[in-house]
């Protein structure tokens, strides 16, 4: 095993050094390790550059020459192989090795751990920028995080199994464009192949396995799209209108867009994204809070309260 | 991890990575160095030995890699093709730009250059690994309170909170003692000793709206004690999903009934009345009256405008 391990480190120290391409029979003739019959070190040279594309080199493959048809050569640039941030100060440093701390224990981990590991052999000392980051860990719940970024990048179709508000389960097929985090849960957004519009979905209420499969060859990103902004309500076509006691339903304040106060009362206007998840939302309020408009959103508590009543009576 | 490569995969990754960080950490203990790489003494006694026979084409002592560490501190040169550190991977590129998402949420509003630094970082990796699509990590934590707490479990002070109480709906300020960072169901609780409620509490994280660390120390009474527990059962009538992770059931079906315990009258009404035609209580009687009650008098306000 280990001249395997000796192959492709010289392999790429050669590739690495040289300043033009070198072909195969160079590299036959010059690193060692490659040896047995032509058709051998044929086969040992395709398992090798393959190892070494895996592991995130790249090999460029070109000629001497474009004007005559020469034999293939090989080369590994540098600035390619390389991690090149620029200049960087010991200020960043710290930023990037606090970045990779807060995925302690999370799915990203590892790779976070590994990108320190080369951050902190570029001889930039960090400099002790203390943040009050210790509360601050990434926690995914899952592991399906690095799958979905992947998806992103490469613009796959995803395709899982979704709870929907209704306790029912629907494949959703969606090309992900966006992944956020909010309170504590992830959320993933993408284009729902079956509408052809941007859908979120929080990420634990997928059921089991999450596919991904070669993306649709026509897509296009959604132009602007901001998945930060999914939830700020600025997506919201209507409002409602709805008295709060002074003191009370701090959380239908906190998503209030604005407020005036009556008294005892503060008329508050709220974006509408789901009727029933806003009803849910006042009756848990109980006395402390009174629905004004729409007219729709009266009508939906008040069946909700004669069944009630009518169930606990 | 994603990808899982094969053993010889790894370790030619891991010698390639040895190389820029001895380069860069000369005369490092070799345990240091195995610490850091997490593989045993010998391994890396294996990993520097392979490596001491590797270098340029030819392989006369000026062409391979100068390596000692016989010493048991470990020293490189004549290694310039391998001496900066390697890109990030696509993987390791992503964890970084999340990571410095998370992070723009703990920078003190007077310090600006380190969001632009954040943010040219972010720009710099993204190009590095082709990403164009944006990610966003929103900190649930106001960070004044995370530093307080931090300050309070790391000198076993108590803490000054104004707390949201979700079930009482109401804000307020209690003393309390940290004892520790819980998660539950992916959101981050405070586990402490509550003065005002004279009892452990669980606090969630981003309901603290004020957190100011104490000078007065104070302890835990040994006295503290739990406060009445209420056992209900559940009619389940419309199955949702909302009604599901409230309380905490995988499989919900229509005509079902359930055991449910909490320590909250306030929580348990609260989530009956919120969850409408979906559930009924059955028992205790008292909290059935009381919801009935509730449900009257909120109608009734309906029905008279």
């Amino acid at each position: 095993m280990s001249r395997k391990i000796e192959r492709l480190i010289n392999l790429t120290i050669a590739l690495l050094a040289t300043k033009r391409y070198l072909t195969k029979s160079e590299i036959f003739r010059s690193v060692e390790g490659y040896e047995g019959s032509a058709e051998t070190k044929e086969r040992m040279f395709e398992r090798d550059k393959d190892d070494l594309r895996s592991l995130g080199i790249e090999i460029e493959v070109g000629s001497f020459d474009p004007l005559f048809n020469d034999e293939a050569g090989y080369r590994i640039k540098q600035e390619k192989y390389q991690l090149d941030l620029g200049a960087i100060t010991s200020t960043e440093v710290s930023l990037l090795s606090l970045a990779a701390q807060a995925w302690q224990g999370a799915s990203f981990d590892e790779a976070a751990q590994k990108a320190l590991l080369k951050l902190n052999s570029m001889g930039v000392p960090s400099d002790s920028l203390s943040l009050p980051t210790a509360a601050h860990k990434i926690d995914d719940g899952g592991g399906d995080l690095p799958l979905i970024t992947k998806a992103i990048a490469e613009q796959q179709l995803i395709t899982f199994t979704y709870v929907d508000s209704q306790l029912d389960r629907h494949q959703r097929k969606v090309v992900p464009v966006g992944l956020s985090s909010r309170s504590g849960f992830w959320y993933l957004s993408g284009v729902d192949q079956d509408v052809q519009e941007i859908r979120t979905f929080r990420i634990d209420r997928i059921e089991g396995e999450i596919t991904s499969t070669k993306g649709p060859k026509d897509f296009e990103p959604p132009q602007g799209f901001d998945p930060a902004r999914v939830f700020d309500g600025s997506s919201s076509q209507s409002f409602a209108i709805i008295d709060v006691r002074k003191g009370k339903g701090t959380s239908l304040r906190a998503l209030a867009t604005s407020a005036q106060s009556l008294g005892e009362w503060d008329q508050l206007k709220l974006p509408i994204y789901n009727l029933n998840t806003l009803a849910s939302l006042v009756l848990w309020h109980g006395i402390d809070v009174y629905v004004q408009e729409p007219l729709e959103l009266r009508g939906l508590i008040v069946a909700q309260l004669e069944t009630l009543v009518s169930n606990h009576g | 991890m994603g990808k899982n490569f094969s053993a010889p995969l790894e370790r030619t990754a891991r010698l390639l990575d040895l190389v820029p960080y001895i380069n860069t950490h000369q005369g490092i203990a070799l345990k240091d160095l195995a610490a850091v790489f997490e593989v045993s003494n010998a391994q890396m006694v294996n990993d520097l030995t392979t490596l001491w026979m590797c270098g340029l084409p030819g392989y006369t002592p000026l062409e391979l890699m100068d390596l000692d560490f016989e010493s048991g501190y470990v020293n490189i040169s004549n290694a310039p093709t391998l001496a900066k550190p390697r890109s990030v991977t696509f993987d390791e590129g992503v964890a970084l730009i999340l990571g410095l998402d998370l992070l723009r949420a703990s920078i003190p509003t007077d310090r600006s250059d380190l969001l632009e630094k954040i943010d040219s970082l972010s720009a710099r990796l993204s190009s590095i690994i082709n990403l164009n699509s944006t990610f966003s990590v929103v900190a649930p934590v106001n960070q004044g309170v995370s530093a307080a707490i931090d300050e309070a479990l790391a000198s076993r002070s108590s803490l000054e909170i104004e707390y949201h109480s979700m079930y009482r709906d109401e804000i307020t300020q209690r003393t309390i003692f940290p004892i520790e960072m819980i998660q539950v169901e992916g959101q981050q609780y405070l586990s402490s000793y509550c003065y005002f409620a004279s009892d452990f509490r669980q606090f969630k994280l981003d309901r603290i709206q004020k957190a100011v660390v104490t000078q007065e120390s104070k302890t835990i009474p040994e006295d503290a004690t739990d406060t009445q527990r209420i056992n209900s059962r559940l009619k389940v009538l419309k199955p949702t999903r909302e009604i599901a992770e409230r309380f905490n059931r995988q499989d919900l079906k229509a005509g079902s009934e359930f055991d449910f315990q909490t320590y909250s009258q306030q929580w348990l009404e609260r989530s009956i009345l919120s969850s409408g035609d979906g559930v009924a209580l059955l028992t205790p009687p008292e909290i059935r009256a009381s919801i009935a009650q509730m449900a009257q008098s909120m109608l009734d306000r309906y029905k008279a405008e």
